[in-house]
């Protein structure tokens, strides 16, 4: 009985002298790694309204809408509508892996809780204004680039 | 005579040593056990029948949410069932960065066991020492796929991300640290004259018993059956690298124990190889068609799991969707022994077997 508590406690000195695990968030931010998987940012000029993102999602929580390009010289639609919904998004990173033109890419920002669940509704000006942290890989495109060589 | 009457305890299902939510109907008659009934299914999504409505890309994000201890194993056994129907190579790198995660998330997963099940069985500071080993492990998942638990890492054809610079070094540097903590863990734990009492002895089963309720893993192990999937019927690269497979002897939950530390000690055998061996440079991604399409025909592939057998059964009829998809999660199996082993016990004992079981409720619900 006597042994185990003395071993024990020989660990637990051991540790004390080490340096502190833990980290002082939410008083001081927590940065995550360049590939974290947070919350989407979105370009809507980018976006060519090819509704690849929408039908990757295994949730279904992305809703968009277009609308016929304003300047009569150019082809093609803009967006006009986009919703993601994050109550049940699952940050998979499907959306930003299919986005041909990466109008929707991953931000490392994580804070997502609310006060109420409507708020968990991001429109295409909430995800156009969350342009901070923004990652920058994102062109590790593999349905894009099958057998793509790495580097 | 004093007359006695038995007692219908409930167990959960929101109860801490279920590690999940779980349900027990415990008959007790005083201290003693006379019958216990799992109740489950209150983690039950769906998943295989969801799954008929995704395309293969789609369902491993699924995959991470049934053992949400060790969601690598999970994703490798979709898109290895996949990749067997369809008859794909997958490049050596995409192989060797594969097996590196798998192995490393083998040890997260035993960590968060021992962590938890000491716990279980009233020791506190081992759970703190165990998850901030974990978090090393996570950290490193962290950097290399974006995530620390749901890694959505794997992809039919190969995985989704290349390791960043220096990431196989820092895997290098994390298999000497865990080395020595194996040490201070076996100074803490193995020694210690009240986790002796407390598992010596207890939760006994025979090989018989263990085969006819088809145990796998540890669970299955621990009665002395060598018998792991990576190798008897190796599959990825497994072949390639030595390692042993810890056996116990009693079967007890102290063996279980034992057995799941030296599975960590193989883990950092195999994962030290192949970070010695790890290609320079080189395709992550297979030659995969555009949209996957999946021939017409019927596989079953099983993997060792730090469970157990996590099989994967897919019925396809040619479209990108499989027709059927089923999964044999080992914790679902495993858990169905319980009963037996709970019938006669101490009800002080009835936590330390559960926990000995190591199931994941993500997984027995599916
Ligand atoms: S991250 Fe996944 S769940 Fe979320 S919107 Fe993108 S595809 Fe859908
Ligand atoms: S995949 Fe990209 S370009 Fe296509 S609709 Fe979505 S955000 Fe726009």
């Amino acid at each position: 009985m006597v042994l185990g508590l003395v071993k024990g406690l020989g660990i637990t000195l051991k540790n004390m002298t080490k340096p502190r695990v833990t980290y002082r968030y939410p008083d001081e931010p927590l940065k995550m790694p360049d590939r974290f998987r947070g919350i989407q940012y979105l370009d809507p000029e980018k976006c060519i309204v090819c509704n690849q993102c929408a039908r990757i999602c295994p949730t279904d929580c992305i809703q968009l809408t277009g609308k016929k390009n304003p300047d009569p010289e150019k082809k093609g639609k803009v967006l006009d509508t986009f919703d993601i919904n994050f109550e049940i998004c699952i940050l998979c990173d499907l959306c930003t892996e299919v986005c041909p033109t990466e109008a929707i890419v991953m931000t490392n920002n994580y804070e997502l809780a609310v006060y109420s669940r409507d708020e968990l509704f991001k429109d295409i000006r909430w995800l156009h204004e969350n342009n901070q942290n923004i990652r920058s890989e994102n062109s590790t495109n593999l349905i894009k680039k099958p057998g793509g060589k790495t580097t | 005579m004093l007359r006695t009457e038995e007692m219908l305890l409930n167990v959960g299902p929101q109860h801490p040593s279920t590690h999940g939510v779980l349900r027990l109907i415990v008959k007790i008659d005083g201290e003693m056990i006379v019958d216990a009934e799992p109740v489950i299914g209150y983690l039950h999504r769906g998943t295989e029948k969801l799954a008929e409505d995704l395309n293969y890309t789609q369902i491993i994000p699924y995959t991470d949410r049934m053992d949400y201890l060790s969601a690598m194993t999970n994703n490798y056994a979709i898109v290895h069932a996949t990749e067997q129907l369809m008859g794909l190579e997958i490049p050596e790198r995409a192989e060797y960065l594969r097996v590196i995660v798998m192995e490393l998330n083998r040890i997260a997963s035993h960590l968060v066991w021992m962590g938890t099940y000491l716990l279980d069985v009233g020791a506190m500071s081992p759970f703190l020492y165990a998850f901030r080993d974990r978090e090393e492990i996570l950290n490193l998942f962290n950097e290399l796929c974006g995530a620390r638990i749901t890694y959505n890492y794997m992809r039919v054809g190969g995985v989704k991300w290349d390791a960043p610079p220096g990431w196989i070094e820092k895997v290098g540097t994390f298999v000497e640290y865990m080395k020595k903590q194996m040490r201070d863990y076996h100074a803490l734990i193995t020694g210690n004259e009240i986790f002796i009492s407390r598992t010596k002895g207890v939760g006994v089963y025979s090989k018989e018993l263990a085969i006819q309720y088809g145990l796998s893993g540890a669970n299955l192990r621990v009665t002395g059956i060598d018998w792991d999937l990576r190798k008897k019927q190796p599959y990825s690269i497994y072949s390639r690298f030595e390692f042993d497979v810890p056996t116990g002897k009693t079967g007890d939950l102290y063996d279980k124990y034992l057995c799941r530390m030296n599975e960590v000690v193989e883990s950092l055998k195999i994962i030290e190889q192949a970070v010695n061996q790890f290609p320079e440079g080189g395709s992550i991604m297979g030659k995969v068609p555009r949209v996957l399409r999946v021939p017409e025909g019927e596989i079953y592939v099983g993997i060792e799991s730090p469970r157990g057998e996590l099989g994967c059964h897919i019925v396809s009829k040619g479209k990108d969707k499989p027709w059927r998809l089923k999964f044999r999660r080992p914790s679902f199996y495993n858990l169905q022994i319980l009963p037996v082993l709970l019938k006669g016990e101490n009800i002080s004992n009835l936590v330390a077997i559960l926990g000995g079981i190591d199931i994941v409720l993500g997984e027995v619900d599916c």
